[in-house]
């Protein structure tokens, strides 16, 4: 595999960083500057092309690496000369599909759209975009410049980019390890809010009790998204939701509906905290009953209201689409659009991806917290029938160390649906042990830690014509998709 | 649900198992030993910051595999149940803001705490819940936290965290030495005063306060340890440790044998997670100092 920007962008920044031209970075370096920046940039393409030359990846960091190494103001310089609209969309959860969907309006509009779409979002990743979509001089000639930004990365990243746009789709409880405490990601967060100039727009999820209270000192305008409809939910939420008090008196929030984690209708009933009025609201939701099918949206605007099919299922696709229409409604993009953008949009790269493998099926999640994990098991259990499952996690800097959080998945509610599990990953052992918790009987898992074989066996178990559901975290997700890839059942995922 | 109302329903379960609901354990083969652990799951929603859930999964499960009933009780802030009545508490990890609440609260609640770990009641505590068991804990930045004082020990909060996996040796009566695993992630130093024994010495990771090689603390039947993981699924052999003295306290020592499990599953997980810890050994943090490669 590539080097992959998700390891450490910071100790990149931190070689190398006596550069001649100064912080400004609003227009383009002189002399020197510039010829270092056009050496920069054309370093990064190269090493970019060579990395899909030889298919050692999808060369989504790479470039963005090599071309910090050479000037460490690659992406200030690049960004700051272009007059592209900057959208930036980060948060724990839905960053990427709310960033497909937003290129997807913004390309209805009309609009040139540069985006880094693998998923690669720290410090290296962004920085590749710039690389990848600049000529040598570093101009671009995109219209839309959109971002999907690592929470943990965005104190880095922040202030080299200047966004007209900053989307936050949730906080949830993400690889405490690699970030600390949520308080202090979210903390972090709202600073940089705060420091946004008052041409800008934060588009903030109005159900997350914490996300909502973000930038009540930003001079930057506030939109708020999220759900309305009562058709949807449950009363109280789940056990895994983080935050469940007021963020102000710590009082406990009383919901009236609770659609995904702690994201719903809340109220304080100490001090009276709730939501803020919704700018853009799902006020109907109707689900696919198969777990599969398209979700039937209203969605209230400003400017009225707006009817569409999102293809993709679960309520956490209809808060990615109200996410994207904020940024899409701040950066001017036509809302007449939306629906035929929307309709049109396909899963993320395994964001339960459905892939043939022949005559057997093949549906992938990538999950990386107890929030993704818990939505992907609800979907799957709307499938009918058994389920033969591959789950796959691995302990690496980018999936995080410590595998604690899959305590906090509610596998007991699929348990009893499993035929069979195969484990895998190199950290196959926790995986086997949280299953064994969940009563799921110590004769179905089988613990394979080679990816391929694993694989293998899988479908082994699903049998001809079957239908094999695989969940797995970062790492593990690339490495399989890489093998199906190799067999010809998926794209390379830098073709998407 | 209300605080009140959580309190009402924690009342009303109290007075059916007081009536007397024996049933028999759904499991088909195992075989009902008769008898009953009664556990108190100190602040289940704003002490849960680690997964640290999977402590009670393993109690639970490892009860229920042996015909032992358990009976859970959640306890909520503001609420002051008699500790005396559980044989087993647990109280887990929050980041600092709860942690403040909690503070707060348990100092209704600590007359009762305290007498219960007299009378022999098994605590296990893990890291804020830890801190909070001892006298204070004074962070790096910000106002000190009043502990209750079961453990003797202080805490101070230090300027880098320790993040790392973990393993130390421990020794204990009737199973002699056992390596305890698990994942470190704090940034508080503990110091133990003469009352409070150490859990065990840290084979590879910092532990208390990274310079004294201890970690944990143990006095009476009150377990502290900065370990999550969670700990127990992984060390099966510490759960049991806690089954067997917490029954022991409601049935007499003595009167208690735990059936052996097939623990292949979980001696698996445990050596992954010591292998782990021993290449991890001498590092300040596991992210950190984690060579990137592939």
């Amino acid at each position: 595999m590539a080097v992959d920007d998700k390891t450490n962008g910071t100790h990149i920044e931190q070689q190398g960083n006596s550069d001649g031209h100064g912080q400004g970075g609003a227009t383009m370096p002189s002399g020197l500057g510039r010829a270092r920046l056009a050496l920069a940039i054309s370093a990064g393409k190269l090493a970019g092309a060579s990395g899909r030359f030889f298919r050692i990846g999808g060369g989504t960091s790479l470039p963005g690496m090599i071309a910090r190494r050479i000037d460490p103001n690659v992406l200030k310089s690049i960004v700051g000369a272009s007059k592209a609209k900057k959208i930036v969309i980060t948060g724990s959860n839905g960053k990427t599909t709310t960033a497909r969907m937003t290129a997807a309006i913004a390309d209805a509009s009309g609009q040139r759209v540069s985006q880094n779409r693998t998923g690669s979002n720290m410090l290296q990743g962004v920085t590749s975009v710039a690389v990848n979509f600049a000529d040598i001089f570093g101009r671009l000639d995109s219209d839309v410049l959109l971002f999907e930004i690592d929470e943990g990365t965005m104190p880095l990243v922040l202030p080299e980019i200047e966004p007209d746009v900053v989307v936050i789709t949730n906080i949830f409880r993400d690889q405490l390890d690699r970030y600390g405490e949520l308080y202090s990601v979210a903390k972090a967060l709202n600073k940089l809010l705060e420091s946004l100039p008052a041409s800008s727009t934060i588009i903030l999820n109005g159900n997350d009790p914490q996300v909502a209270n973000f930038g009540q000192n930003a001079q930057a305008r506030r939109l708020f998204f999220g759900l309305e409809s009562k058709e949807v939910g449950t009363p109280v939420p789940e056990q895994s939701a983080d935050i469940i008090r007021c963020i102000h008196c710590q009082e406990d929030l009383l919901y009236e509906v609770a659609y995904m984690s702690h994201l719903g209708i809340y109220r304080c009933p100490n001090c009276g905290y709730t939501l803020p009025k919704l700018d853009i609201a799902a006020t109907s939701i109707q689900l696919a009953p198969d777990g599969e099918g398209p979700t039937h949206v209203t969605m209230r605007i400003p400017e009225g209201e707006l009817h569409f099919e999102i293809p993709l299922p679960g309520l956490h696709n209809v808060y990615n689409a109200a996410a994207a229409i904020g940024a899409g409604l701040a950066a001017g993009f036509d809302m007449e659009k939306v629906p035929a953008a929307i309709g049109n949009i396909r899963p993320a790269f395994g964001r339960l991806e459905k892939i043939q493998a022949g005559d057997q099926t093949i549906y992938l999640a990538f999950v990386k917290n107890p929030t993704s994990f818990n939505l992907m098991l609800r979907l799957i259990a709307r499938h009918p029938g058994q389920k033969h499952l591959l789950l796959a996690a691995s302990h690496t800097i980018v999936d995080g160390e410590d595998f604690a959080w899959l305590w906090d998945v509610d596998i007991e509610d699929l348990a009893p649906d499993i035929l069979d599990v195969v484990c895998s990953g190199n950290k196959p052992e926790e995986l086997a042990m949280r299953l064994k918790y969940a009563e799921v009987p110590v004769d179905k898992i089988q613990l394979i830690e080679d990816r391929e074989a694993a694989l293998d066996a899988a479908l082994k178990n699903a049998g001809p014509g079957g239908t094999l559901y695989i969940m797995c975290s970062y790492t593990p997700t690339h490495e399989l998709r890489r093998i199906m890839q190799k067999r010809g059942w998926v794209k390379h995922f830098w073709e998407e | 649900m209300s605080q009140l109302e959580r309190l009402e329903k924690v009342d009303e379960s109290d007075k059916s198992s007081a009536g007397g609901i024996l049933t028999v354990s759904e499991q088909e083969q195992v075989q009902d030993s008769g008898m009953v652990l009664k556990i108190g799951h100190l602040y289940p929603t704003l002490m849960s910051v680690a997964a640290d859930r999977g402590n009670l999964f393993s109690i639970e499960k490892r009860c229920k595999w042996r015909g032992i009933r358990t009976e859970v009780e959640q306890i909520f802030v503001k609420q002051t149940p008699d500790f005396t009545k559980y044989d087993l508490i647990l109280f887990h990890g929050g980041a600092d803001r709860e942690m403040e609440l909690a503070s707060r609260d348990i100092q209704a609640k600590a007359p009762s705490l305290r007498e219960a770990a007299e009378s022999g009641t098994v605590f296990l505590s893990v890291c804020a819940g830890y801190q909070l068991l001892g006298h204070y804990y004074k962070p790096f930045q910000g106002p000190e936290l009043k502990g209750v004082g079961l453990l003797d020990l202080y805490t101070e909060g230090g300027d880098k965290r320790f993040m790392t996996h973990m393993a130390l040796e421990c020794e204990f009566e009737p199973i002699g030495k056992q390596v305890l695993v698990g994942y470190e992630n704090h940034s508080g130093r503990t110091y133990l005063g003469p009352k409070a024994q150490p859990l065990g010495k840290v084979l590879a990771g910092w532990g208390n306060n990274g310079k004294d090689s201890y970690e944990g603390a143990v006095y009476k039947n009150v377990f502290g340890t900065y370990l999550h993981g969670p700990v127990l699924p992984k060390n099966p052999w510490f759960t049991d440790l806690l089954i067997l003295r917490a029954l022991e306290r409601r049935y007499g020592k003595g009167n208690v044998q735990l059936a052996p499990l097939d623990d292949s599953t979980e001696i698996a997980a445990h050596d992954a997670a010591l292998k782990l810890a021993m290449e991890f050994k001498g590092t300040m943090s596991a992210i950190e100092a984690t060579p990137w490669k592939r």
